[in-house]
């Protein structure tokens, strides 16, 4: 008999001033014992949901409006609730995307350990401190960690505590909703490791739940795809990614490149492989290249500006009383030159988010010098930094947040053309529906009369690209544009970003985490780490044959879909 | 001012002063004024289904119309004396009437004139203030922001009564705008205070910053990036700071402070109070005035909760099971 039977379950979610919205519809699925199954799906596809109703954690308004779940032969909806809390224990298990933030932050992690053993008596009192270090040293943490509080660990560690705590329960199934997209890619890499250790060396069955098919295809030995809340695909690992069947999957498969292939390329996104390597050996700067190849005319001022960054340093002040500075930018000095776009890689505090704040004015050097043209932006007040914000613009990594929810498209961009270009308001509408239609929102009439809550995610990460667009830049600073979208979005959004710099002659300087993007969109390539550069080069040259250690640390963390059933 | 680097675009460097003149001339587009009213109907939609606030509501409702009505419905003029004085209820006055016959029915409906006169304008130039103040307070940084911390923690020490008592004392019986000016001078700090808090946390937000790039200016961010966002505060700051100013005003003229001539429900207590009413039985001269006074203030406490559901949904779900 399998673990888990799923039979025709279709989860709705009735909210009291909406209409019903159903997530998961007729969904059948069995997981043996001792499977480690992926689903896949992005945002919207019902994942989550069916998760939570897996181990009967839904919640109104979510409700299960038809078929059963099986969990070893008992039906899990008819449980009472102490069965069901019983249940918690040797039964399912759930690892949370935001299971760091689960800890109790004024107990220590030992006594979440204790808390769970006393509420449900499974080890013997003698025995549980003995217990909680085996757990805690299973998942690669020191068991001096036990006496600390959540706030002391990081958040790679503290994802491993709460899989730690959910191992306490020796459950037959784990759910990982999302166990590692919250952290930061190293971290990722190192956490997912564990997760596939424990899962082959403890034998409890797991279904990893997440939107990367890449993660889930180098660590699950079978893979299911869910799309609006239908799976449509279901096989081997192996099979999916040799063979895929659904068109669906077939896309999100288009999505996955190694970055250190010798030509790279995405759907909507041309090349940049060998032939860049050629040229740039023998033609100059690739800068001058897109500047002097100029076919398409540029509308307004044409880009002359570099960006100089000399011998630049950031420290802030210590976090807490006692503790030391923080020093988040090392002597870093670059150059990017006009029309010419560059990445600037890094884990998360790295320095690549505080490099962008300074070359855009929104903080000052601790020492060092940063001008755009002959502009000292280090030295700029009031006034001189809204002239600077004419020619230097910035497109933000959450769409969400960068838009002000109460106003309109139309508001959002009238506005930047009104301060920079001096229309009039009826010629500035004009230029609004003009950069509506260059980012691709038509008919441009409708979306300019939107708010953005009507927008999807990549249509407003569309929007905020032509409010940067609005001044008509010399300069974008484009802060991770495309983390927080689809898979299936991104390379829409990048191309269209690679598209106006080359159309525009705007140079770009590029921030991400990802280096399959970067190899993508961007000529030069700089890798930060720990606030100081330890890599800089052409993109290509770099990303194929790196020398630093770190650069490949990062390389190595590219989940890769080839990898698949390495762990079978 | 373009930077030197810059070839300006025809005619740029020209258009550019009258753009910066013409942008702080019409502060609204003709475009987000439908959006805007659904915005509206659907707050009041969603005050509306809370219980207590539709309760609220009622209430308010009748007070409002007992105070617009008032000639209509009031059988006397409140202040026409000539009665028998001290009566009893009886069916040509139904509350009796005062120590100087004068109709008590009729002097509880006008009485609420004053009490949401008071109550509206003291709780919209309170909110004002509080607006003005904890808005720029909230988006600035530095030693303006510390001083302004100074007087609005005095402010906010000061017990506000004493204060005011002595502030109404000082100035005399100057009337209905004395009150009101001594109820926003005593008022309006708390609401500073609620409303910095939430600038300083929306300061942050990537909206904001995105407005620094489209080349806003300060107080346009804060008036028009922040400030529509934190609709539902203001509103319940409002909804309190009217609740304060109306128990203010009866206390100020319970306490004699206030024009002892004019007619509100704080005099009409200050006078039964004078009298004697509660030894000479005549305790609905006491009772009358002073559970309108609760039940006005009680409505608009009401009102909040419902209020409270624009801001965090959550407390919206919640109320529907």
């Amino acid at each position: 008999m399998s673990l888990l039977e799923v039979q025709d379950l279709s989860v709705v979610y009735e909210p009291s001033d909406a209409a019903p919205t159903h997530a998961v519809r007729d969904v059948s699925l069995t997981l043996e014992r001792g499977e480690f199954v992926g689903l896949v799906g992005e945002s919207g596809s019902g994942k989550s949901t069916l998760g939570f109703a897996l181990t009967r954690l839904s919640k109104p308004p979510a409700r299960i409006s038809s078929g059963r779940i099986l969990f070893d032969g008992r039906d899990v909806a008819a449980l009472e609730d102490e069965q069901l809390r019983a249940q918690r224990r040797g039964g399912f298990a759930m690892v949370l995307q935001s299971g760091m933030n689960a800890l109790n932050p004024v107990r220590t992690v030992g006594n979440h350990f204790r808390d769970v053993f006393a509420a449900h008596g499974h080890v013997p009192r003698e025995r549980r401190d003995a217990r909680a270090r085996e757990l805690v040293e299973k998942v690669e943490l020191s068991s001096t960690v036990l006496g600390r509080y959540p706030g002391e660990l990081s958040g790679g560690m503290r994802q491993r505590v709460s899989i730690a705590l959910a191992l306490a329960l020796e459950p037959q199934l784990m759910v990982f909703d999302e166990p590692t997209t919250a952290l930061d890619v190293l971290v990722q890499h190192a956490v997912m490791r564990t997760i596939r250790e424990l899962q082959a060396s403890e034998g409890f069955t797991a279904l990893l739940i997440s939107h990367d098919l890449g993660v889930v295809l180098e660590s699950t030995s079978r893979v299911m795809v869910m799309h609006q809340g239908v799976v449509v695909e279901d096989g081997a690992s192996r099979d999916v990614l040799r063979d895929p069947q659904d068109d669906y999957t077939k896309m999100l498969l288009s999505h996955y490149a190694d970055p250190r292939a010798e030509v790279v390329e995405l759907p909507g996104l041309a090349a940049r492989g060998g032939q860049l390597v050629t040229s740039a050996s023998t033609a100059p700067s690739p800068g001058r290249r897109a500047h002097g190849s100029g076919s398409a005319p540029r509308v307004g001022r044409a880009a002359s500006a570099a960006v100089v960054v000399d011998g630049v340093s950031k420290v802030y002040p210590p976090p807490r009383r006692g503790a030391a500075t923080v020093t988040a930018l090392d002597d870093v000095s670059m150059r990017l030159e006009p029309g010419q776009s560059m990445a600037l890689v890094g884990a998360s505090g790295s320095g690549k988010s505080t490099l962008a704040q300074l070359i855009t004015g929104v903080v000052r050097p601790t020492s060092g010098t940063v001008s755009v043209g002959d502009v000292r932006v280090d030295a700029l007040r009031g006034r001189g930094l809204r002239a600077l914000r004419r020619d230097v613009q910035m497109v933000f990594q959450d769409p969400y947040a960068a838009l002000n929810p109460l106003h309109t498209v139309e508001y959002t961009l009238t506005r930047p053309v009104v301060n920079y270009t001096g229309r009039s308001r009826r010629e500035a509408r004009a230029r609004v529906l003009e950069l509506l239609e260059t980012v691709g929102l038509t008919p441009v009439e409708q979306f300019a009369a939107k708010l953005p809550h009507q927008l999807s995610g990549g249509q407003r990460q569309r929007v905020v690209i032509a409010r940067a667009l609005a001044s008509d830049p010399q300069i974008i600073v484009a802060d991770e544009p495309v983390s927080m979208l689809d898979v299936s979005l991104r390379a829409g959004v990048l191309a269209l970003l690679e598209g106006l710099r080359a159309e525009h002659g705007v140079s770009m300087l590029y921030i991400t985490h990802d280096l399959l993007s970067a190899r993508v969109v961007t000529d030069q390539i700089m890798v930060l780490h720990d606030g100081r550069v330890v890599e800089r080069g052409e993109t290509s040259q770099v990303l194929r044959f790196p020398q630093d250690p770190y650069t490949i640390e990062l390389l190595d963390a590219v989940p890769q879909p080839s990898r698949a059933g390495g762990a079978a | 001012m373009t930077t030197p680097t810059t070839l300006p675009d025809p005619g740029g460097s020209e258009s550019e002063r009258p753009a910066g003149a013409a942008d702080s001339a019409p502060p609204d587009l003709p475009t987000s004024a439908p959006p805007r009213w659904r915005v509206v109907t659907r707050a009041a939609g969603t005050v509306w289904v809370n219980r207590k606030a539709r309760l609220g509501l009622v209430v308010l409702a009748f007070f409002a119309l007992l105070a617009l009505l008032a000639p209509v419905l009031a059988p006397y003029s409140p202040t026409a004396g000539g009665f028998e004085r001290s009566a009893g209820p009886s069916s040509a006055h139904l509350f009796g009437t005062t120590a100087a016959g004068e109709d008590v029915l009729s002097q509880v409906i006008y009485g609420s004139r004053i009490s949401l006169l008071v109550g509206v304008v003291a709780g919209v130039l309170s909110t004002l203030v509080a607006v003005v103040v904890g808005l720029s307070w909230g988006y600035v940084r530095g030693p303006v922001a510390e001083v302004v911390n100074f007087v609005v923690n005095l402010f906010l020490v000061i017990p506000g009564l004493p204060l005011m008592i002595v502030i109404a004392a000082y100035l005399q019986n100057s009337g209905l705008g004395m009150i009101i000016f001594v109820v926003v001078l005593t008022g309006w700090a708390w609401g500073a205070r609620v409303l910095r808090s939430q600038t300083q946390s929306l300061r942050g937000r990537d909206f904001v910053t995105a407005a620094q790039f489209s080349g806003e200016r300060s107080w346009r961010i804060v008036f028009r990036e922040i400030l529509p966002n934190m609709t539902s505060i203001i509103a319940s700051s409002f909804f309190g700071a009217a609740t304060a100013a109306i128990l203010a005003e009866s206390g100020l003229s319970f306490l004699g402070l206030g024009d002892t001539t004019q007619v509100s429900w704080g005099t009409m207590l200050f006078w039964a109070q004078n009298s004697n009413a509660l030894l000479t039985g005549q305790w609905v001269l006491l009772l009358a005035p002073g559970l309108c006074i609760a039940l006005l203030a009680t409505s608009l406490s009401l009102v909040n909760f419902g209020v409270d559901g624009l801001s965090n949904p959550r407390l919206r779900e919640g109320s529907g099971r």
